[in-house]
């Protein structure tokens, strides 16, 4: 089987709902929406409101330093790396939404490495995290992850977007607010978006990382006070 | 990622068996004998059980930081948190690790659940599954992974058991037939009763009677 081959079947790998990252036990944000307006949480709100996450949050936010980070990797530029992780944690201005991406990103390297033990880069970011020079946010490791795994960049972004929708529409079917159809029907409608997302941001430079969605920042700060909850914001 | 494990103990059991309050008899004992914990709560609707516990064991009684009562919210899926996908845990275990080297032991509590509940022996090295009585004494024989599978299990509400038609002695009989030699504890966490020997069991099973950090140092 060719490397590339293999790397496809990294991509479902780390792609997959049951790959251990934790990322179902958040919402984003979504569960604050849930008690304050049900109506957005119909089909078609859910679905905008997934784009206006994903066109101006973890579109250039996110994916941006996912794809700064993969470069860096290829460059194998670590100083770089660890820019592209603290100025993405730097930009994550939600304490539990900080937390929850550097703890999943934390444990994807602490995963990966426990079989795959030579991977200079991948050894030598979980030592910056270690060490506290890097946080291990999200996008970063898994832009790691993705190099070790051969996992191409463009992927590695349509992988990390998929992954967040997947982990809103699981978020809304366990709030109940969505049928398991609709919810795929949801995915499928958004494929031209996270296709279109990605090509757009992937390769922004890191000078240009930007984001701008109040409404939402609000939602979750909402989300994150709350006492009664289901989900880390 | 973590210096050096300290050792974990899982706590898990269906929703009002009596986890929480086993946790407030626990660690005062411990305590009591100079082993000092810390507590993450996997809690599946409200930050209750944590805040609980912070207020009762922490500002309260003193017996710990606030900080080392953390409350986890677990997306509504219990067992998928300490089981499938215990990241988000293990995250917080490793911070507590990496803040609190002295801690003795962690104590990981689950959300409530069903008689399925398993920890991954990622997150914990021992595991008690505690049932109470007001189920039936049908439930140890039913077995499920918990009840079988738990290094502890404790049967709680004891004094309760004449008001909900429970026989002890059918409890005692099923456990011991499913479980063979691993050992159960009746308990009243209302009273305390019984929670001695849950403390013996810790101490001598997850902790194999290594004298308290804080002891060990002078």
């Amino acid at each position: 089987m060719s490397t590339s081959k293999i790397g496809e079947i990294g991509m479902l790998q780390l792609a997959d709902s049951f790959f251990p990252t934790g990322m179902y036990t958040t919402s984003s944000g979504l569960e604050a929406l849930f008690y304050s307006d049900k109506k957005k949480m119909d089909v078609d709100g859910l679905s905008e409101i997934i784009k206006v996450y994903l066109k101006h949050q973890i579109g250039p936010a996110d994916c941006s330093a996912l794809g700064s980070a993969y470069e860096s990797i290829q460059k194998k530029d670590l100083q770089k790396l660890i820019e592209a992780d603290n100025t993405l944690f730097s930009m994550k201005l939600i304490e539990e939404v900080r937390n929850a991406s550097v703890r999943s990103g934390t444990q994807i390297l602490n995963c990966i490495s426990s079989f795959i033990l030579n991977n200079d880069i991948l050894n030598k970011y979980q030592n910056a995290v270690r060490d506290k020079r890097a946080s291990g946010i999200y996008p970063v490791a898994l832009a790691v992850a993705s190099n070790t795994f051969g996992i191409p960049k463009y992927n590695a972004g349509l992988m990390m977007l998929y992954g967040f929708t997947v982990s809103l529409i699981g978020a809304a079917l366990r709030l109940g607010t969505l049928r398991h159809f609709d919810g795929q029907r949801i995915i499928h409608e958004l494929k031209p978006a996270i296709t279109e997302i990605v090509e757009k941001n992937i390769d922004r430079p890191l000078a240009s990382m930007w984001q701008f969605a109040p409404s939402i920042d609000i939602l979750q700060i909402t989300h994150e006070g709350m006492s009664s909850k289901m989900f880390i914001t | 990622m973590s210096s050096k494990r300290i050792p974990r103990l899982g706590i898990g059991g269906p929703v009002g068996s009596g986890k929480t309050m086993l946790i407030e008899q626990v660690v005062p004992r411990l305590s009591s004998r100079g082993y000092q914990a810390g507590i993450i709560s996997n809690d599946v609707v409200s930050r209750e059980d944590a805040e609980r516990m912070r207020l009762n064991l922490a500002k309260g009684r003193g017996l710990m930081s606030e900080d080392l009562v953390v409350g986890l919210a677990t997306g509504g899926c219990p067992h998928t948190a300490v089981r499938e996908d215990p990241s988000m845990n293990i995250s917080v275990v490793e911070e507590m690790e990496s803040m609190h080297g002295d801690l003795d032991l962690i104590l990981i509590e689950s959300g409530g659940d069903n008689i399925t509940t398993t920890f991954s022996p990622a997150l914990a090295d021992y595991f008690i599954y505690i049932i109470d009585v007001s189920g039936g004494d049908k439930y140890p024989r039913k077995r499920g992974l918990g009840i079988e599978s738990c290094d502890l299990l404790v049967i709680n509400k004891i004094d309760i058991a004449p008001y909900v038609g429970a026989d002890l002695s059918v409890m005692e009989r099923d456990a011991k037939a499913i479980r063979g030699s691993k050992p159960y504890v009746f308990v009243n966490c209302k009273t305390g009763e019984g929670t001695e020997k849950v403390t013996d069991h810790i101490i001598r099973d997850l902790l194999f009677e290594a004298p308290p950090k804080a002891i060990a140092k002078k």
